[in-house]
């Protein structure tokens, strides 16, 4: 798997540990925040490509973060995590641009599947940017 | 038909797109690939969810309310991924299936989000007070004891009801959230982890302070008691379940009693009972019988004690048909937990339900009373039975169908009635299991063991499984043969985990006898001794209802077995999946050459993942209206070759010099090796299908099914459905309509095993549920046989071998080539198990020939 940056936001200590410490012994740089807040200060200044956000927090919740790094940062890919989540939230997080949600509990390989795939998705986006870039540079030669 | 036309016209006369260099191309192709492989994915996922849905529906087993959310969660969330996926391969296009979507999401989530109704009343209702009009406010047991305690030839002890509108006041939408929350989010089978919660629960709900005005009316309803039965009279709490007692359902024992509280205790008491709806027990009971913690509201009644010296328990008839015409007795001495506990050994009478009740059988227990010569005596004499015979028929009269009743004879020597339900009475479908004794073991070995009282017919086998501690109830395994000294209440999770349940003591009248009929368990409870004859770990196989154990697995018994009643049988979690199943399962757009097929006509969530599914593979592969796609992208591969296929070239899927432009090609000139297997399957043997279409007869098919609407779907689909190879050098995905069944086999073959998989999805045909089940079993079967990995969901099959050297992976490739064109003779044949097993025959052999010929890859060429 080739390496990439995980953020892991989560107010539950036990699981944001534990999970971050899951990914890094699969070879993936991990780390943790325990807010929404904490999330988007990392955000500003880390560089990160996948985020992995618990829906129900206190503070500014999963849906209002989510919110706040499409803004941000728009090129991260979010994965949501829900607990008991009523049927609206999932939709809810998937309108507003996450890319895929999983259920608490979750399993490790649906987890790394999904990290993974939404790295995937982002490093095409980038190229993709990075292409037109490119042409539009070629294009208006200085 | 006119878009059959405008599509093939778009395929062939498409203006040429806007010039792009090779690699825009090929990054808009990879691209748009993501897209359509997330789309895939995303169908895949939301159509395997429906399958797990309607399979825990129909399954008979119980599911719970947390399992139809989340698979109702994953189906709409991956319905949603497959419209934003197509949008976005369509350029924003279908804007009407997000309106479409949100309507039926909308509604889905008004179904499985509706709370229970309820009314607001008084905190306390005085007992006689209270008839069955008041169900909602005082629960089952109370309402049919304010009726009894209406009948003037009846005593009750006099009472009040603490009212649910009370308990609603008490535990408020804050504290249900919070509980919910907590009990959501832990794993099913986490024993630990329920028990953990259960007690944090239960910690929480005592902690909470009683609103004042409800203390108050607490101590107002004790003060009226203590007017009639003298100042600091004890009294019984008892909880009162809405939707408890019921018929079907019995909630046995789950909840709590407390006996002998004074005044000071009355408070704790009351919030004990009231925290008992969260007893581990209950919980895990509510999840088998499909009810949600909302739809029970816990209210309690709160009845002057009875000094008691006899209590116990009466059915007014015997449950278990032959004796029906009888009524039973169990009683012990003092209060009567010991017979709804399954501890003591009580007395048990069989009475004639006709006057004058005359004693049918009797079997004094351990502790029966001893006269003065030390002879065992009844407990109860002639004219208590009597008494007590009568009143059950007064009371069954009364409420028109047999009784579960609870009484106590108090020191004065009246008799007081405490409790009555219906009684759990096995399925009429059940009743076949009524085998004699003799005739169950004429065809093998006798019975190594026989005794013991019949607490629930059935006959079933299984691994013998002792339990006497917390620790190994566990590590129970499901499907074991619980074996226990007492059938206490304690062990209720269990029995529905159990293949059957045996007891040391016990009767039929206990609440796990109870729990275990309502189930459809076998228990036989009572025999003396088991415990020491059963080895932990044998396999034995028990018929209660004779009251026998054998060694082994009894077939010839086992199969005399009558069907397992559906636990879930009307209960509010079904009632919601039935009604979230309309909005979800039910596919009206069938045909995708139908005039019916368009977003405007979906209706449930199943409509819209084949529309963007078959919309998808349009946008991908035809070479329409807003393509941007080089018009060679997809080659018609030509040679003698059966139905149609189409080859996209992802990366070095093709020899070198294959010209860009041309719009066909052959299978020489194809260098991927997954493919180049695959392709060996599909042409080891000849298509038994319709005959192989030329291009030139290609028109006048479609022009013949478009005549002849009627024609059936199964065979005029695969004519003019194409399927797509998708390849590079060493990867290959093949979507394929035949019928209606979806097949898509993806591949990548590397030198890496880490890297290198195979998967195979197949779904669906146009044959109803069973059949469509049937084929997929037959093909899972096959396929295991071969060495793949399979999961089976109702028809939705999934087989992948992974981590394999190259060599080992094109052999699988191969044969779901083969299986892949040849599965669509299954279609004709479902119905009869002997073509089954022929084409089971069939399919294996000429497998083991294709493979016993050495086909290399590098040297294959086409015709052969």
């Amino acid at each position: 798997m080739k390496q990439f940056d995980v953020l892991v936001v989560d107010d539950e200590a036990e699981f944001r540990d534990l999970t971050v410490k899951i990914l890094n012994k699969r070879g993936i740089n991990a780390r943790g925040a325990e807010s929404g807040e904490q999330a988007m200060e990392i955000l500003r200044h880390a560089l990160i490509d996948v985020v992995l956000l618990d829906v129900k927090m206190p503070g500014i919740d999963g849906i209002e973060t989510l919110r706040q790094i499409r803004i941000q940062n728009p090129l991260v890919e979010v994965v949501l995590l829900t607990g008991h989540a009523s049927v609206e939230s999932g939709i809810e997080g998937m309108k507003l641009g996450a890319f895929d949600y999983l259920m608490k509990p979750i399993e490790l390989d649906p987890l790394l599947e999904k990290l993974s795939f939404a790295y995937e998705k982002k490093r095409l986006h980038q190229e993709k940017i990075e292409l037109a870039q490119m042409k539009k540079h070629m294009a208006m030669p200085s | 038909m006119r878009n059959v036309f405008s599509a093939i016209k778009n395929m062939f006369f498409a203006p040429p797109p806007p010039k792009r260099s090779p690699e825009e191309l090929r990054a808009a192709f990879a691209r748009r690939y993501a897209h359509f492989r997330s789309l895939l994915t995303a169908n895949n996922n939301a159509l395997q969810a429906m399958a797990e849905l309607e399979k825990v529906y129909y399954s008979g087993e119980s599911y719970r309310m947390a399992v139809v959310r989340s698979k109702i969660n994953t189906i709409l969330v991956n319905v949603y991924k497959m419209i934003r996926g197509l949008r976005e391969m369509a350029g924003g296009r279908y804007t009407e299936l997000e309106e479409i979507f949100d309507k039926i999401s909308c509604e889905l989530s008004g179904i499985i989000e509706r709370k229970p109704e309820f009314r607001d009343g008084p905190f306390i209702l005085p007992l006689g007070e209270v008839t069955r009009r008041d169900r909602e406010q005082v629960g089952e047991k109370m309402a049919n004891l304010g009726e009894l305690s209406a009948i003037p030839s009846l005593l009750v002890p006099p009472g009040f009801v603490v009212t649910a509108t009370a308990t609603r006041r008490f535990l408020t939408g804050t504290h249900i959230d919070e509980i919910n929350r907590r009990l959501q989010t832990l794993d099913p089978d986490d024993m630990d982890g329920l028990y953990r919660a259960c007690s944090e629960i239960k910690k929480m709900i005592i902690d909470s302070p009683l609103p004042a005005e409800l203390e108050e009316m607490l101590v107002a309803g004790y003060r009226s008691l203590e007017e009639k039965n003298g100042p600091g009279c004890l009294v019984a709490l008892r909880s009162s379940g809405l939707g408890e007692d019921s018929a079907g359902v019995s909630f046995a024992g789950l909840y709590r009693t407390i006996l002998d509280v004074d005044r000071e205790r009355l408070t704790t008491a009351y919030k004990e009972v009231v925290a008992g709806k969260y007893g581990a027990r209950a919980i895990a009971y509510r999840r088998k019988r499909g009810y949600r913690h909302e739809d029970i509201e816990m209210c309690v009644g709160c009845l002057a004690m009875v000094d008691a010296v006899v209590s116990g328990v009466t059915y007014s008839r015997v449950p278990g048909g032959e004796e029906a015409e009888v009524m039973s007795i169990n009683a012990v001495k003092g209060v009567g937990r010991g017979v709804v506990d399954g501890i003591a050994a009580t007395d048990f009478f069989l009475l004639a339900r006709n006057p004058p009740y005359s004693v049918v059988r009797q079997e004094l227990g351990h502790g029966a009373f001893k006269n003065e010569h030390n002879l065992a005596e009844p407990i109860l004499n002639t004219e208590q039975l009597r008494l007590l015979a009568e009143k059950a028929i007064v009371i069954e009269t009364y409420f028109g169908e047999p009784q579960d009743i609870e009484w106590s004879f108090a020191v004065d020597g009246t008799l007081n009635i405490l409790q009555s339900r219906p009684m759990m009475r096995p399925d009429p479908a059940a009743k076949k299991e009524t085998i004699p004794a003799p005739a169950a073991h004429a065809e093998g070995e006798l019975p190594f063991l026989t005794g013991g009282v019949c607490a629930a017919a059935g006959i079933a086998s299984g691994q013998v499984f002792h339990v006497n501690s917390d620790e190994e109830m566990r590590t129970f395994p499901n499907g074991a043969m619980l074996v226990l000294e007492h059938p206490l209440p304690e062990w209720a999770p269990l029995v529905s985990r159990a293949a059957a349940v045996i007891a040391e003591t016990g009767s039929e009248a206990g609440h796990l006898a109870t729990i275990s009929r309502e189930f459809g368990i076998p228990a036989l409870f009572g025999v003396s001794g088991v415990r020491q004859r059963l080895v932990q770990g044998d396999i034995i196989t028990i018929n209660s209802q004779a009251k026998s154990l054998y060694h082994g697995v009894r077939e010839d018994l086992l199969s005399q077995r009558g069907v397992k009643r559906d636990i879930m049988a009307g209960s509010p979690v079904q009632r919601i999946l039935t009604e979230a199943l309309q909005l979800i399962t039910p596919l009206n757009l069938n045909d995708p050459t139908s005039l019916q097929f368009k977003s405007s006509w979906c209706e449930t969530l199943h409509d819209i993942t084949r529309f963007c599914h078959e919309k998808s593979v349009a946008e991908m592969f035809t070479l329409g209206r807003g393509s941007h796609f080089d018009p060679g992208g997809a080659k018609r591969l030509v040679g003698d070759v059966p139905l149609e296929w189409w080859v996209i070239d992802l990366a070095d899927g093709f020899k070198p010099g294959v010209a860009n432009e041309a719009g066909t090609i052959r299978i020489d000139e194809i260098v991927s090796e997954p493919m180049l297997a695959i392709w060996q399957g599909i042409s080891a043997y000849p298509w038994q299908g319709p005959p192989p279409i030329s291009a030139k007869g290609f028109g006048s098919i479609i022009f013949q099914s478009a005549m002849r609407p009627d024609i059936d779907p199964s065979v005029a689909t695969p004519l003019t459905t194409k399927n797509y190879f998708l390849i590079s050098a060493n990867f290959c995905n093949l979507s394929v309509r035949l019928g209606y069944h979806y097949a898509m086999i993806e591949a990548y073959l590397s030198d890496l095993l880490t890297e290198s998989y195979v998967t195979f999805r197949f779904k669906g045909g146009a044959a109803d549920t069973r059949r469509k089940a049937v084929r997929a079993k037959l093909l899972a079967e096959i396929l295991q046989h071969y060495g793949f990995r399979v999961e089976l969901r109702s028809d939705a099959l999934l087989a992948r071998v992974k981590k394999q050297s190259a060599e080992y992976l094109r052999e699988r490739l191969r044969i779901l080539g083969y299986l892949t064109l040849h599965a669509r003779q299954l279609d004709m044949v479902m119905t009869q198990p002997q073509a089954v097993e022929r084409y089971r025959q069939k399919f294996r052999q000429e497998i083991d020939a294709m493979l016993a010929i050495d086909a290399p890859v590098q040297e294959y060429s086409s015709g052969g």
